[in-house]
């Protein structure tokens, strides 16, 4: 594995777009918020490529990727899958632990979360209710 | 040898459609997925939405029900200290819309000054019952009293930005102009009196004549005609005095759909 620094990565929440923390040190990610982006593959380009990046250096311990979406468009849904599927493909290499977090009240993500979970055996994939 | 090679090249071929078809088919599974639950979440969405929205507008009927009940009873407080009685708000509230529209007024400015109208004397709650359930004419002094329920009215009311209030300040101050500038507080003229004050002035004086007060019997219908053609210009806004005598049998209507009993 090469060796490469990577920096954090921080978005701000907005209306339509969670806010995304990528913290390296804590191999802590955070996806927080409503996903409704004008145009979704562009929003979370970043993300991905960020995301790629990371799983190319020789990690110590797991990563742990919290999901905690309140709302979200069917081309986030679409855009989820495909990050689960980098996730996925990481976890042949490296630990990688998902929490989907969601309100008991919630049915919406909590039906998403199941449908991620059943989608992807080969994750630890944990539906956490707040 | 080349037959090895062909199947060789086939079962590879294979191997790459078998991988294909089995990603694409994971695709089209996950679009399938995506797009039930999409429509299960819309709908869901939906339905929230709409039942957010009936409850907001729930609760807009009953602020403005509520609203409306507030002013009229209001008003009537400051009736029921002169004997008048509910039903004469609602009648002058009734006459006031009528004519604004017919004069050409925004509608919701018309329904504005429904609302504000049975408060037009609400200043008579300042006013001693001494005076205010006097039998008979009052003296110079008693009337000078009486009069500053005009005034009085437009304090209480003009201290809210709200345009309701606004209104109905306005008409509390300015339902005893005159159209030749004799009428009180202010002496105003013309169109200097507000449409407001020109409108309410004939909806209580039509009502009020028609009604028994304490210090007078009901005049009857073709004396309150006869009062309100020979005051027009002098007491009333002639154009608004046009326009009670067009559509005078919608005015009547509302009498009867009103009337005391």
């Amino acid at each position: 594995m090469e060796s490469i620094t990577i920096e954090s990565l921080f978005i701000e929440q907005t209306k339509y777009t969670p806010s995304i923390s990528l913290d390296v040190e804590k191999q802590h990610f955070q996806i927080i918020g409503k996903s409704y982006p004008e145009n979704t593959f562009v929003f979370y380009s970043e993300t991905m490529a960020w995301l790629e990046r990371y799983f190319t250096q020789s990690l110590d311990g797991k990563t742990v990727i919290d999901f905690e979406i309140i709302y979200f468009n069917s081309s986030s849904s679409k855009l989820f899958f495909d990050l689960l599927d980098l996730l996925e493909e990481a976890s042949k290499q490296h630990q990688v632990e998902i929490n989907w977090i969601y309100d008991e009240e919630n049915e919406t993500a909590l039906e998403a979360g199941e449908d991620f979970k059943e989608d992807f055996e080969s994750l630890v994939f944990n539906l956490v209710e707040k | 040898m080349e037959q090895n090679k062909l199947i060789a090249e086939l079962e590879n071929l294979k191997e790459n459609f078998d991988a294909t078809i089995k990603y694409a088919l994971r695709d089209a599974r996950r679009q399938e997925k995506i797009m039930v639950r999409s429509d299960q979440r819309q709908r869901r969405e939906y339905d929230e939405l709409q039942a957010k929205l009936e409850e907001i507008q729930a609760l807009n009927a009953e602020i403005e029900e509520s609203q409306k009940e507030v002013l009229f009873t209001m008003g009537a407080i400051g009736e029921s200290r002169s004997r008048e009685t509910f039903n004469h708000v609602r009648r002058v509230a009734e006459y006031s819309k009528l004519i604004a529209l017919k004069l050409g007024v925004k509608p919701s400015t018309a329904e504005l000054l429904k609302m504000a109208s049975p408060m037009h004397d609400i200043g008579k709650v300042g006013i001693p019952d001494d005076i205010l359930k006097k039998p008979g004419k009052l003296t110079h002094d008693e009337f000078e009293i009486m009069k500053s329920h005009a005034v009085l009215g437009y304090e209480m009311l003009n201290v809210s930005s709200r345009p309701l209030l606004k209104a109905a300040a306005i008409v509390a101050h300015e339902h005893h102009e005159k159209f030749d500038g004799t009428g009180y507080p202010r002496g105003l003229k013309g169109k200097d009196i507000h449409v407001f004050g020109r409108i309410t002035a004939i909806a209580d004086v039509f009502d009020a004549l028609g009604s028994d007060r304490c210090y007078k019997q009901a005049w009857n219908d073709e004396a309150i005609f006869d009062l309100i053609r020979k005051n027009s210009g002098t007491h009333f806004d002639p154009e608004i005095v046009d326009i009670f005598f067009t559509y005078l049998p919608s005015f009547m209507r509302i009498r009867d759909t009103f009337r005391d009993f």
